[in-house]
């Protein structure tokens, strides 16, 4: 009996040593000049993954690694380019009001999709407007799916012939065109009780360059030449790719310098040096639109927080820009991300509603004169009170992420410097990042005083906007919101508001840039930097090419290995 | 001796039953919990989670949902996993054959170095042997699996390139028995380089135990060769103590070898266990403590048998 408890007792250390909380991969660049050179077809490539996906079935998955693996071989109707814009993948084009696709209807939309002709699954049968309805169908009915968000807009969907279908929405819907990123086929589960009970959810049929031919559990996923793929016989140009899934990324960069593996997913910044030095391999390192912020409570710090009540010490914004003055965002990426971040300026770091206007910079001078203007008076030990006040506040993040310690450790000594005193009280990510009031996430509670953790905005920027809106501020009675700062600007919900009403793009970008400066001008979130996605391979894998919304095995069908 | 064991194993059945009530209770106070991981989404919403909670049932009350695993469970049906969505069942057969392949290679081989060892040892206290083997054993045992299987990919793997750095073999190449073998060396040495030690040792201390009885004498007195004083009248009484940890280690195939699976990226129950414990998914988790916690009370069972066999004077009442 006592055997059992140890063994759960030495698993809950493993785990807690194994333990990587960060887990954003995208695509990757440095070399893509492929093209001049010959290309040599054939070949196996081997790619190292830490985290082994739980099922392939895109409806089903929660991990970005699933797209990583799936991505040569489910394809979706549209997707992503590097710079945010929608191109067409099974689709003749992305339909859009200009080319009168996209229909409005007072607040409802019609979005007509035109496949493009002679796309086959890889067992042959061709791919038809019938998919597209049964992947809503799917979706729709399916009580294991992971989000509805955007199929639950869909009122019903035409299929006047084989290659159309007319998507009707009971709302403006602006994200449409990323609604169906994986087509599902119905020749194959529209009989299926339960398609989670069936073999697509290990090797999912796709029309994608790559068939999933093997799927060893803890062990590797093999995907062979599809050769009904529209692009054959030219491509692909490798006749296989294996996903190995290997322990942690320590090993995986070990495995890839032995030359086990010819390519690695997600890297950690301080990793990249080891990668530098060694002949023979390449990083990819890609703008991802990954943001690492600091957060402050304007409200009081308790249980299920009033959002009008005011926070004793944050809610001064004399403290908050003093906060903001004395972070040091390019010091930290110098010495902590070796170089391989950008100082953050927004939540919305890329894609056509970027919005990059600069927070002040590091100014150690100008926060003590803001507190010391504010009243905000220095005691005998250093540190600030006003009105009997003491600035003294907690600062909460992941535990056992070691970048995130080391950054808690500079910026506590720099507020420490200006007259803050700031205690980490951090939490396992089970508890912080939850998300739910159950799982009592500091953050829906109101519980912290500062936060600071990772979040990336989806291409289509709306659901991250909308966390800054004031209706979406967690509270006992809905707990949904994401608002964690409490923070209210009538600019800022107007504006998001507007946005999310038009799918002109122009007025879209130019409301959320008024919204995003309405929330920089309330100096509740200090933007750390924008983390890069990081990925390495052997110099011999050639082909690969930067997009910061997918994985960088987005183009498996480009990449080949030279002799 | 019939009824002893059917005696046990009903009394077992309680048992089982509070370690599988008790782990069950163990796993739903941590943090986190199966919904944890789609937070990061943008797109999952309320109704989303609502929704997943009503159909894996975690919206039911607690002792609840105990009951009803454990209603399928006793009906061979253990659930699905809530991340892969596969039977449990399953899950465990692809991997149990991996798990079996290290650890039954690890426990063939530790009882056939650490009984010769051990015995000698014994035979030859005192002895530079003695000295030299006491000195290795205690520098492995002391060692933690996690820090010397580092240290062995490390020294075979990428500094002498003569060993593979984990996996259970080399992907994209055909079924080759060679290649099997070089991927089991490290996982196995690793493993059973720590367990031996504590073989040895036992071994060791029951035989200098038996080595000064009157019998051994006697035996001696009858004219029997050393060889056979040693093997069939020492090493048998000896082998009691022996017995108990080696029945303990039985359980071990099953439930692999967390620490050494996880740092070899060897597929078994191990790392399906710790890969299921990060996603907090009960399903699995259960059954695998549930097969476990079986294992572990059968092999306590399986040692008292054997004591019987080995020294007819014990009696079981």
């Amino acid at each position: 009996m006592s055997r059992v408890f140890t063994f759960a007792f030495a698993i809950a250390l493993v785990a807690t040593a194994c333990a990587s909380p960060q887990s954003t991969p995208s695509t990757s660049s440095a070399a893509a000049s492929a093209t001049a050179q010959a290309i040599t077809r054939g070949g196996t490539a081997i790619v190292a993954i830490w985290q082994e996906p739980s099922t392939l079935g895109a409806p089903y998955g929660n991990q970005t690694v699933l797209g990583l693996v799936i991505n040569g071989t489910v394809e979706g109707l549209a997707d992503t380019s590097n710079d945010g814009q929608y191109l067409p993948t099974l689709a003749a084009k992305v339909p859009d009001v200009a080319n009168g696709g996209v229909v409005v209807k007072g607040d409802k939309m019609d979005v007509t999709w035109t496949l493009a002709k002679g796309i086959k699954w890889s067992d042959g049968d061709p791919l038809t407007s019938a998919d597209i309805k049964f992947t809503w169908e799917l979706w729709m009915k399916d009580p294991k799916v992971n989000t509805r968000t955007g199929f639950d807009q869909i009122e019903s969907i035409d299929l006047p012939d084989d290659l159309t279908a007319v998507v009707h929405y009971k709302s403006i819907y602006a994200p449409y065109p990323r609604n169906f990123s994986s087509i599902l086929p119905k020749h194959l589960l529209d009989k299926e009780a339960d398609v989670t009970k069936t073999d697509y959810v290990r090797r999912p049929l796709g029309t994608g360059p790559y068939k999933i031919t093997e799927f060893k559990s803890g062990d590797s996923i093999t995907l062979e030449k599809n050769p009904n793929y529209r692009g054959a016989p030219d491509k692909p140009y490798l006749d296989k790719i294996i996903f190995k899934s290997v322990p942690s990324s320590q090993v995986a960069l070990a495995q890839l310098q032995a030359g086990e593996v010819q390519a690695m997913w997600n890297l950690t910044e301080a990793q990249t040096p080891d990668v530098e030095k060694t002949a023979g391999l390449a990083l990819q390192v890609v703008p991802g639109p990954s943001v690492e912020r600091i957060e402050m409570n304007t409200a009081q710090n308790k249980q299920y927080t009033d959002p009008n009540s005011v926070h004793p010490v944050l809610g001064d914004i004399a403290v908050r820009k003093a906060l903001l003055y004395s972070t040091p965002k390019q010091q930290l990426i110098d010495k902590l991300l070796f170089g391989k971040a950008t100082p953050g300026a927004s939540p919305v770091s890329q894609g056509w509603a970027a919005y990059r206007e600069p927070q002040e910079g590091y100014d150690p001078v100008k926060a003590n004169k803001v507190l010391d203007d504010a009243g905000w008076v220095k005691g005998s030990d250093g540190i600030r009170s006003k009105g009997g006040v003491r600035a003294s506040l907690t600062y909460t993040t992941t535990t056992g992420d070691q970048l995130r310690e080391r950054v808690q450790q500079v910026l506590v000594d720099e507020w420490k410097a200006v007259g803050i005193e700031v205690k980490i009280t951090n939490q396992p990510s089970a508890v912080f990042l939850a998300g739910s009031c159950q799982a009592n996430d500091p953050r829906k509670l109101g519980t912290y005083d500062i936060d600071m953790f990772a979040s990336s905005p989806a291409i289509d920027p709306h659901s991250t906007m909308l966390r800054y809106h004031s209706k979406r501020i967690p509270t006992q009675a809905d707990c949904a919101g994401e608002n964690y700062t409490r923070f209210k600007s009538p600019t800022a919900d107007a504006a998001i508001d507007t946005a999310g009403a038009t799918l002109d793009l122009e007025k879209r970008k130019a409301s959320y840039a008024t919204a995003l400066k309405a929330l920089n001008d309330a100096y509740v979130i200090i933007w750390l930097y924008n983390r890069g996605s990081i990925d390495a391979r052997a110099s011999a894998l050639q082909g690969w090419q930067p997009n910061a919304w997918r994985s960088f095995t987005w183009n498996m069908q480009d990449w080949w290995l030279k002799k | 001796m019939g009824r002893y064991i059917v005696r046990r194993l009903l009394q077992a059945l309680p048992l089982l039953l509070a370690i599988s009530a008790v782990a069950f209770a163990i796993l739903k106070a941590q943090p986190g919990g199966p919904l944890a991981a789609y937070e990061g989404n943008p797109d999952f919403t309320e109704a989303d989670r609502l929704r997943l909670e009503h159909a894996f049932g975690l919206d039911q009350p607690l002792p609840l949902q105990y009951l009803t695993w454990l209603g399928s469970f006793v009906r061979l049906d253990w659930g699905y996993s809530f991340a892969s969505h596969q039977p449990v069942l399953v899950l465990i057969g692809e991997r149990l054959p991996n798990t079996l392949y290290l650890m039954g290679s690890v426990f063939v081989l530790v009882i056939l170095i650490a009984i010769p060892i051990g015995v000698l040892t014994a035979v030859k206290q005192y002895s530079f042997f003695d000295h030299a083997v006491t000195a290795t054993v205690f520098t492995f045992l002391s060692m933690p699996t996690f820090w010397l299987g580092l240290l062995l990919i490390i020294l075979f793997g990428l500094q002498l390139h003569w060993l593979p750095l984990g996996g259970i073999q080399t992907l994209g190449q055909p079924f080759d028995v060679g290649d099997r073998l070089r991927h089991l060396i490290l996982p196995v040495a690793t493993i059973a380089l720590v367990q031996m030690g504590g073989h040895v040792r036992y071994l060791r201390a029951s035989m200098l135990e038996t080595i000064g009885q009157d019998y051994m004498r006697t035996a001696r007195a009858k004219g029997l060769g050393e060889r056979a004083v040693v093997v069939r009248h020492a090493l048998k009484n000896a082998a009691i103590p022996f017995v108990t940890i080696v029945a303990l280690d039985m359980p071990e195939l099953f439930i692999g070898a967390v620490v050494t699976e996880q740092i070899f990226g060897w597929p078994g129950m191990g790392r399906l266990f710790i890969d299921s414990a990060f996603r907090s998914d009960y399903p699995v988790l259960q059954g695998i403590l549930a097969v476990s916690s079986a294992f572990i009370v059968f092999a306590n069972l399986f040692a008292d048998v054997m004591y019987g066999w080995l020294d007819p004077r014990i009696r079981y009442s």
